[in-house]
């Protein structure tokens, strides 16, 4: 993996969920971050970004950390209900 | 026999192909007059001569034009009026009930007669080799009042010497030929707003003269064209006139350049444009225009125009000219053997902002449905997608709310980071001439935009920002706005979502919003941010105009969310004279985002993820379609550099000069197995291409162009295709190729499938466009006739919905290494990359781009102006010629990107807007310094484009 690319998806991730988190309570906030993430990333920018949730010395901060965790599971139930 | 005209019977293409002496009326009340014997009804403040004109009875006229506003200086138009004394002037005495006048007699046709005879004996009598031959005022109205002799012979004092400045490259100006009619000067004042030209002199000296009676070149003139337009002599005539003859059909069609989209008559001989001239029955310009559109056309027929297609195998070799067929064909295999290696979602495309919409539509439907994903993206990624997403989130419809009209009603008007004198020439004339009407004016912007300097401004408010700062400015003039309490309570409370207006309004009055707060982030005093803000909130009709320095930036999308908020809070939404107006770059950047061309939308906004939607483009396509969004225009790059993305088609965009940090473009391109460029040049984007499709220019194309204002124009094809195809005719071949069939025989039938998957367009045909002239979408059955202003009553999304825009800094920060800020910009005679207007005479007022900077800035570095200065960021270095300017603020250098060989997007970073990855091309933190070199950036670009013209040189050579 090009660590390039995972710190791009990072710093994006960051950045959208610095700008939606204003005036939510952290629930909303990852809900609204993660619902922008499905919106308008494409397939393999999501699937990436949730790979890097298990790996160690990522920058997440705690709401994209929240939000990207809400995209992991449903980017699941959403492969569970295709299978 | 006639007895009685009615107006309304006038039909409206006649009325703009007539010129009718004087402007239309403000007034609405209907007058009853009689001329000549004729019933006549007209409104109220209508001159007699026009109203003369509407029931065909044809007034000699000389100084009088329906463009400028009645003069009388001519005298030509004298008519009788019963019950008063002399010869008044017709274009100068407005109708009033119950009037008698008489247009013909014998004692008004010997004035008549008497008048000509004045002007003709000073006037050169070389009618037959003259340019203007067949297409003078003067020549028809000598005809006309019947003048057969000169008494006062030739002899006496004239000025049939006067000397001819040909400066302008576009228009000559024979002072010779002049009647001092003043229609030009009065062009250059009422419809221009330039005041570069004056009566100098007294009597019989009087002569037009431009600035301090200097060349053209040399004054303020900015070639818009205005006075050659309203000139009735060949006096100030285009030089293509002079070289080609006066032209012998015109067909009406719509510019290619800025997103204003004026409406011209392209005047033809044979296949040959002789000029283009702005319509009067434009809707978007009513007959003006900027030195773009109406002289730098010339680009179409330039020698660099591709008329074969390329193939190669590698970016390193020569081209080779191939067939149509084989071109395509090569095109299609590879396309189809990467796809089989790397995957479907290997592959992707970038529709053009330049082209119709019918072709826009056609490549992200070759894409979606042919490539098989959503890899679909256009040149609004990097200009106006904050736009798209900032309004949708708030207002629920991705576009401006007004007509460009509109910004005759507006009493203050708020420009922030737009340069409409440069960028929007025409509608930035308007906006002057509404200025001088009275209305007040906010400059939110880093630099002392040339709008601040508009003669006869009224108000003027500048607030001089730092770059990257937006959002606090907005947010410190909404915090003004609701604890001044100057909000339209009753306006929020009908209009707007409630909860969301709450959490908004608790968010904006935390003091820490404050202007006295904001001051230390913006730069800008607490004073005059609440002056602003209480001048918008209380003026009447507030209006918000704004450009890329808005969406340029990491924070785009919330700055336009922010933008909407204000107009929402001070109820300026929803009626003429308000509103917010993204000015939209490039011709067909609104239409280009209408049709589908982004990753994430079909066309109409509609998500990939909507089954409904997507179903219906389904049935209609034959095909499943992708749920998924696709990558943007920076995601392929990144995707291209890491190896999982391999093949790129891009119709009439140059990425490779337009997009932030060219170094990491480059190396994208280079990781390509296959580009496949579609352009009317070989641009910077080509020479890193396998195949080289050669495309068509306006001229050579049927279609449709969407302006800033939603409106839809029709482009109508003037000469065959250079290369013989229109674009939507090579798109179509490549999606044959692949194996999906496309059968189109005329856009008219893309556009019926467009209105048939659209729901703001079902109402748009070619056939309503021909009645109408042009449709400003939603034109369905709702708003048959389109929609000029919109969320008059409600918004798309129902109620508006305020949005929370916290400010958050950019990560691009100025420090000892790198202390000043880059923001980039345009300029008037030049468009975009310059493809197009590098290749014409507009190179005279811009060959170069230079970096302009503040001389306080220059004195500590020992830079003068001219020298050569190094330009380095944490992307690359370039080098450009220093330009010292006080319309910068002191820390904040400014330069354009017109010339490849600049570099100015070598400096600027990846960084983007949150929402969208729109580059965030405003801020740059740079460091400058005197140099003697090019950089090792321009070495190589010199070096690379040397060989790749060469390749392209050879393969032409080697056709027999």
């Amino acid at each position: 993996m090009s660590t390039n690319t995972d710190a791009n998806l990072i710093n994006m991730i960051n950045q959208i969920a610095a700008n939606l988190g204003g005036g939510r309570d952290e629930e909303a906030a990852a809900t609204a971050t993660c619902r922008h993430l499905e919106t308008f990333w494409a397939r393999p920018m999501k699937q990436r970004l949730v790979a890097n949730l298990a790996l160690e010395g990522v920058e997440f901060s705690p709401l994209a950390r929240r939000a990207a965790t809400l995209l992991a599971t449903r980017l699941s139930e959403r492969q569970s209900i295709a299978r | 026999m006639i007895g009685h005209f009615d107006p309304k019977q006038y039909a409206r293409s006649a009325a703009h192909d007539k010129d009718l002496g004087t402007p239309f009326p403000t007034g609405t009340a209907l007058v009853n007059l009689e001329i000549d014997g004729i019933t006549i009804t007209v409104p109220e403040g209508t001159s007699v001569l026009r109203a003369a004109a509407l029931a065909d009875i044809n007034i000699p006229k000389l100084c009088a034009t329906d463009s400028l506003e009645p003069f009388g200086s001519c005298r030509l138009c004298a008519v009788e009026v019963e019950g008063r004394r002399g010869l008044p002037a017709s274009c100068t005495t407005p109708v009033v009930e119950g009037m008698k006048v008489t247009t013909q007699n014998e004692r008004l046709a010997k004035l008549r007669r008497n008048v000509m005879e004045l002007y003709i004996s000073d006037h050169p009598l070389d009618c037959l080799t003259c340019p203007a031959n067949g297409d003078c005022e003067l020549q028809d109205m000598a005809g006309s009042v019947g003048l057969r002799e000169v008494r006062y012979g030739f002899d006496g004092e004239n000025h049939l010497q006067a000397t001819k400045d040909e400066s302008n490259p576009y228009f000559s100006f024979d002072p010779s030929k002049c009647i001092v009619c003043s229609r030009c000067v009065r062009a250059c004042e009422e419809v221009q707003g330039t005041f570069a030209l004056t009566i100098d002199g007294r009597g019989f000296d009087s002569k037009v003269a431009a600035g301090q009676d200097e060349a053209f070149m040399d004054s303020d003139c900015v070639s818009c064209g205005a006075c050659v337009q309203a000139c009735p002599t060949a006096t100030l005539m285009e030089n293509s006139v002079i070289d080609h003859g006066v032209p012998d059909r015109s067909v009406v069609t719509t510019c290619a350049y800025c997103g204003v989209g004026c409406s011209f008559e392209a005047q033809m001989k044979g296949d040959k444009l002789v000029r283009m001239v702005p319509y009067k029955g434009g809707d978007a310009n009513h007959g003006h225009s900027c030195v773009k559109g109406r002289f730098a056309f010339g680009y179409a027929t330039h020698p660099d125009r591709l008329t074969t297609p390329m193939i190669r195998e590698s970016i390193d070799q020569p081209w080779r000219e191939a067939s149509w067929e084989e071109a395509i064909g090569f095109a299609a295999s590879r396309l189809k053997a990467i796809q089989a290696e790397h995957g479907r979602e290997s592959i992707g495309g970038i529709t053009s902002s330049r082209c119709t919409n019918e072709e826009t539509y056609l490549v992200q439907k070759l894409i979606r449905a042919a490539f098989g994903n959503n890899n679909t993206d256009t040149c609004a990624r990097v200009c106006h997608s904050p736009t798209g997403y900032g309004l949708k989130t708030t207002l629920g419809e991705s576009a401006g709310t007004q007509t460009f009209d509109s910004v005759m009603k507006a009493d203050a008007i708020i420009v922030i980071g737009a340069n409409p004198t440069d960028a929007h020439p025409v509608f930035g004339s308007m906006m002057r001439k509404r200025l001088r009407q009275g209305a007040k004016l906010i400059v939110a912007d880093p630099r002392r935009i040339d709008l601040l300097k508009t003669p006869h401004l009224n108000e003027a408010q500048h607030l001089p920002l730092r770059p990257g700062t937006n959002v606090a400015l907005i947010n410190a003039l909404g915090h003004v706005v609701i604890t001044e309490g100057l909000e339209d309570q009753a306006f929020v409370a009908k209009r707007c979502d409630t909860q969301a207006y709450q959490s908004w309004r608790t968010f904006i009055a935390d003091p820490r919003h404050s202007p006295e707060a904001s001051e230390a982030i913006t730069g800008v005093a607490a004073a005059a941010v609440r002056q602003a803000a209480r001048t918008y909130a209380t003026a009447g009709n507030g209006a918000i105009y704004y450009g890329l320095g808005v969406t340029e930036h990491s924070q785009g999308s919330t700055m336009v969310m922010g933008i909407a908020n204000l107009a929402m809070a001070t109820g300026n939404i929803g009626r003429e004279g308000v509103g917010v107006n993204p000015l939209r770059g490039q011709n067909n950047v609104q239409g280009s985002c209408d049709m589908g061309s982004f990753p994430h939308e079909l066309p109409g906004y509609q998500h990939v993820a909507d089954p409904i939607a997507r179903g219906r483009f389904e049935a209609a396509w034959g095909v499943q379609l992708d749920d998924e969004p696709g990558l943007r225009i920076p995601n392929m790059f990144d995707a291209a550099i890491e190896g999982t993305f391999k093949a790129l088609y891009v119709q009439g965009e140059d990425i490779a000069q337009s997009d932030p940090n060219t170094q990491h473009v480059e190396a994208a391109l280079r990781s390509l197995d296959c580009l496949i460029v579609q352009d009317i040049f070989l641009n910077e984007t080509a020479k890193f291409a396998h195949v080289l499709l050669p495309g068509s220019s306006f001229l050579e194309k049927n279609g449709t162009f969407t302006n800033a204002e939603r409106r839809i124009n029709r482009v109508r094809k003037v000469m065959p295709p250079v290369a013989g195809k229109q674009d939507w005719e090579i798109t179509q071949d490549l999606a044959n190729a692949l194996g999906y069939p496309m059968q189109y025989v005329h856009p008219s039938e893309i556009m019926d499938e467009i209105a048939s998957l659209t729901p703001s367009f079902t109402g748009v045909s070619y056939a309503k466009l021909e009645e109408y002239g042009s449709l400003q979408w939603p034109c369905n059955d709702e708003h048959p006739h389109g929609m000029p202003t919109m969320h008059e009553i409600n918004f798309p999304i129902g109620l508006g919905r305020f949005a929370i825009t916290e400010y958050v800094a950019t990560e691009e920060r100025t420090n000892r290494r790198f202390p000043l800020l880059l923001t980039t910009g345009r300029i008037l005679s030049q468009y975009n990359v310059g493809a197009q207007t590098r290749r014409t005479d507009n190179q005279h007022w811009h060959d170069e781009d230079v970096l302009e900077l503040h001389p306080s800035d220059a004195e500590v570095r020992g830079v003068r102006d001219g020298d050569w200065l190094g330009i380095t960021s944490r992307s690359g270095q370039t080098v450009l010629r220093a330009r010292l300017s006080e319309r910068m603020q002191p820390g904040v250098v400014y330069t354009t990107f017109h010339h490849p060989g600049s570099g100015a997007n070598v400096i600027t970073t990846d960084n983007s807007d949150w929402a969208t990855n729109c580059p965030e091309y405003k801020v740059t933190a740079v460091q400058v310094e005197r140099v003697s070199q090019p950089s090792a950036w321009q070495q190589r670009f010199n070096a690379f484009d040397q060989a790749q013209r060469g390749y392209l040189a050879k393969a032409q050579q080697e056709v027999p």
